[in-house]
């Protein structure tokens, strides 16, 4: 682990642990609904300062909290053109299981490449504290993951050229 | 498998299998067969007019008209004499082979019906070596349209000859995808002595194409291989023909296996995370289970 | 020191808890529209009855001891009083709330003879039998509530109520209802009797230090103190003996759910941190006392190659311990009630959080265990 990615994801964990405490809340404005507040915004009473946490210019969490409900959206390191591609193909491709995912949400947020909507219905259901080191082992894995899937394709790409060229 | 295959297999299993029915005296079936090959070509292996004895291989290409202008139907004649007929409607070339007359050296000659794709495109090919291998400058370029919008370019020198692919990448990430394995190629020189140098350009044509009708468009890639006279000579062009016709396919090919491995590997992933995320649920603590009999089930752990 | 139990096979958590006199019956919410009635026998707890009537979330439950009535509110906007029948059957009886918002919170009276229920349509509805008719029916306290009410509490003397909103706002209001009742003695809150008359306002954001919604408010049981928790992680308490002087104590824990007096001078609060605090407060102040959860990391019993493999399966993960927190229960906790005394001598209290669990603390065996812990 890097010097300065220990920081940065306590950093986050910590204010995830804050973020989250969740409370079951009714819909102020329709009766009988309850929504995650985060996401309609209806009474700015009831949602709490966003925050940004950033390691660097690209690598940035921003967390946005309410009553009922937290919204995590991370911004992925992408170095390149090929890192750029993989992590929009990796997101999509989890996006589309969103459902299995329950925590997931389907489209990030502006700027951002991946959000979690977590509403009071999963913390009822789930352990906090666990919720919060899935987030933080997403954040671990999914650079690593990255950087993995490009070394491989790169691999890939040195072997083929070079047996194709041996032939001449 | 990191080489396609140049020949086309089962036109060559087709015609093994029928063969060794004929050795072993059994009756003639009638067939008819249509298989495909890249770059939209078409086989036909059929009987002709109902003959059972006599199978007839028929190749489609759509740019054949193309190939002839540059001497494909002599190099048939050449590689396969007497074995050429009129071709078949639809289709532009047919050879037959008679089931009662087989040849002593049938393997080879049905290795060599599976090459007719390989051999279509051989003329432009040895045409253009021969221009090179006589100093003959003052050719104009070959163009061949060998797929919908994805041209081949063949132009000779007196030092060497440029064969230059377009090649269109179905979306942004394989262009992307394909731009590390051009990288690479370009690379590759280094690994070894005797491989031509290989250029790529992305969007714009290489220098020699501009002025063309070549396609500027963001999916679109140049390739340009400069084949030296140890690549043409006659003793090692077969082999150059070989690979550099089938350069397209391997490219695409092994864009297509990254793609497909980068698949699998997020499938992995997600399922990991998942996994991840299941430890967050808390176990639910031991509901009876019934076995089939009606007794409970006690899990010992 | 605590006593944990576990209701039924579930896992759900229990939205809100209420015990009946004896204290060997208990109302809780499963987290969902039914309430459900356990009675003690031997160690176990035997489900007894379950009213469901609600069709959306039950969010606040309370027993009237000496009239032995259960006053259930919910998501879906209604509350109901239950009786029980000559079968010991509880029997519903839907009371004219007049609200079109959920009813978040609700509590019997001290004499038991009227309650009050908060809810989003910011207004408290007090409710009172109406014989004549032969129903429940409410007067609402409207102004100058502008948010969700999410906590109230009754004064001993059974008139006022304070109320807790998520406009960061607590309030005391009076809750008399001439109709069936005498005037009360007045109190240092104010002597106004008329109902809606609020006697004080306190605001829960400190200017330019932000502030959060109120989870939480209870009297002190000589009713002129009154402690809340917000979601800014304070404990709050004004005092309106001495001009409703109050005091703010910043805590390190994360926000507080509910609190409650345990003596004239002592509160116990608990909430996202898992664990139930003690705070002090005397003329210096508001101060932390103790944290009453002393559980250390608990140890793991052996790793069988079926439970390994399970994991493994399921979680990915090779080692099965590190599901739990260093504390007894597991997720947060939402209600924190009485179990034996009085607010101003508590022997007992109990705690139900989102973990499904609910614990009995025994205060004077607390007192023993932890070193330092004083309850004054």
């Amino acid at each position: 682990m890097s010097a300065t990615l220990k920081p940065y994801l306590s950093a986050v964990r910590h204010t995830l642990t804050a973020a989250m405490c969740l409370e079951d809340f009714s819909s102020q404005r329709v009766e009988r609904h309850n929504k995650p507040e985060v996401e309609v915004r209806s009474n700015k009473e009831l949602l709490l300062t966003p925050v940004v946490i950033s390691r660097n210019d690209k690598e940035r969490v921003l967390i946005e909290s309410s009553i009922n409900s937290v919204r995590i959206s991370i911004s992925v390191k992408q170095a390149d053109e090929i890192e750029k591609i993989l992590c929009k193909k990796f997101m999509r491709f989890m996006m589309m299981r969103a459902e299995n995912f329950i925590v997931l949400r389907r489209k990030p947020v502006d700027g951002y490449d991946i959000s979690f909507l977590i509403t009071n219905f999963h913390t009822e259901q789930m352990y906090k504290h666990k919720l919060v080191d899935f987030v933080i082992n997403f954040m671990e894995e999914i650079d690593k993951e990255i950087s993995e899937m490009k070394l491989a394709v790169n691999a890939r790409a040195r072997i083929v050229s070079e047996e194709f060229l041996k032939r001449f | 498998m990191i080489l396609l295959e140049i020949n086309n297999r089962l036109v060559e299993e087709t015609l093994t299998l029928k063969i060794k029915n004929a050795q072993a005296g059994l009756k003639n079936e009638s067939i008819d067969v249509t298989v495909a090959d890249f770059d939209g070509v078409l086989y036909h292996i059929s009987n002709v007019n109902g003959d059972k004895s006599k199978i007839r291989v028929s190749i489609a290409l759509k740019f054949y008209k193309e190939l002839q202008e540059h001497g494909a139907d002599e190099l048939l004649k050449r590689e396969y004499g007497s074995f050429l007929t009129s071709p078949e409607d639809n289709f532009n070339v047919s050879l037959v082979l008679n089931l009662e007359d087989i040849p002593k050296n049938w393997p080879e000659v049905v290795k060599k019906f599976g090459l007719l794709k390989r051999n279509c495109f051989a003329s432009v090919f040895e045409k253009y070596f021969d221009f090179q291998e006589k100093g003959d400058e003052g050719q104009k370029r070959a163009v061949i349209n060998y797929r919908d919008d994805e041209t081949l370019y063949v132009e000779a020198k007196s030092d060497r000859v440029t064969v230059v692919f377009s090649t269109r990448f179905r979306d942004e990430n394989d262009v992307v995808i394909g731009k590390v394995f051009m990288q690479e190629l370009k690379e590759g020189l280094r690994a070894s002595h005797t491989a031509p140098p290989v250029l790529f350009s992305h969007r714009e044509p290489p220098r020699e194409l501009q002025n063309t009708n070549a396609v500027v468009d963001n999916n679109v890639g140049y390739v340009t291989f400069v084949l030296f006279p140890r690549h043409t000579a006659r003793n090692t062009r077969d082999n150059t023909i070989n690979l550099i016709h089938m350069f397209r396919h391997y490219l695409h090919y092994h864009i297509k296996c990254s793609k497909a491995y980068i698949h699998s590997r997020m499938r992995a992933k997600t399922s990991e995370f998942l996994k991840v995320l299941n430890r967050a649920r808390p176990e639910n603590k031991t509901t009876d289970k019934k076995t089939i009999t009606g007794r409970t089930f006690i899990r010992r752990d | 020191m605590s006593v944990q139990y576990r209701f039924g096979t579930t896992i759900a958590p229990i939205t809100c808890h209420a015990w009946n006199k004896n204290k060997n019956q208990i109302a809780i919410s499963p987290n969902n529209q039914e309430v459900h009635i356990y009675e003690k026998s031997g160690s176990e707890w035997k489900i007894i009855d379950n009213l469901s009537q609600h069709d959306l979330r039950v969010l606040g439950i309370d027993w009237a001891p000496n009239t032995n009535r259960i006053v259930t509110c919910s998501a879906d906007r209604n509350a109901y009083v239950w009786n029980q029948d000559s079968n010991k059957k509880w029997k519903p009886t839907l009371v004219l709330l007049r609200i079109n918002r959920a009813a978040t919170c609700v509590k019997w009276s001290p004499d038991e003879n009227k309650f009050a229920v908060g809810s989003g349509a910011r207004l408290v509805s007090v409710c009172y039998f109406e014989s004549e008719n032969d129903w429940w029916v409410s007067k609402h306290i409207k102004k100058p509530l502008r948010s969700t009410v999410t906590t109230l509490d009754w004064h001993p003397n059974n008139s006022l109520l304070v109320v807790g909103s998520t406009d960061f706002k607590v309030r005391v209001f009076s809750a008399h209802i001439k109709d069936i009742e005498k005037n009360p003695e007045p109190t240092p809150w104010g002597s106004k009797t008329t109902l809606g008359t609020l006697l004080a306002e306190f605001s829960n954001s400190g200017g330019s230090s932000g502030g959060g919604w109120v989870q939480s408010v209870s009297f002190s049981p000589d009713g002129n103190k009154i402690c809340w928790v917000a979601h800014d992680s304070t404990i709050n308490v004004a005092d309106a003996s001495t001009g409703n002087a109050t005091f703010k104590l910043r805590t390190e824990f994360l926000p507080f759910m509910s609190c409650t007096w345990i003596t004239n001078n002592s509160i116990v609060a608990a909430g996202h941190s898992c664990i139930p605090v003690l705070f002090h407060h005397t003329e210096n102040g508001l101060v932390y006392s103790a944290k009453l959860d002393t559980s250390q990391k608990k140890e793991s019993g052996g790793l069988s190659a079926m439970k390994m493999f399970h994991s493994l399966d399921k979680q990915a993960r090779s080692e099965s311990s590190d599901t739990s927190i260093h504390s007894i229960h597991q997720n947060a906790i939402t209600c924190i009630c009485l179990y034996s005394g009085t607010k101003s001598n508590c022997m007992k209290f109990s705690t139900s959080g989102l973990d499904g669990l609910l614990v009995i603390w025994d205060i004077n065996s607390l007192e023993r265990a932890i070193q330092g812990l004083k309850i004054i």
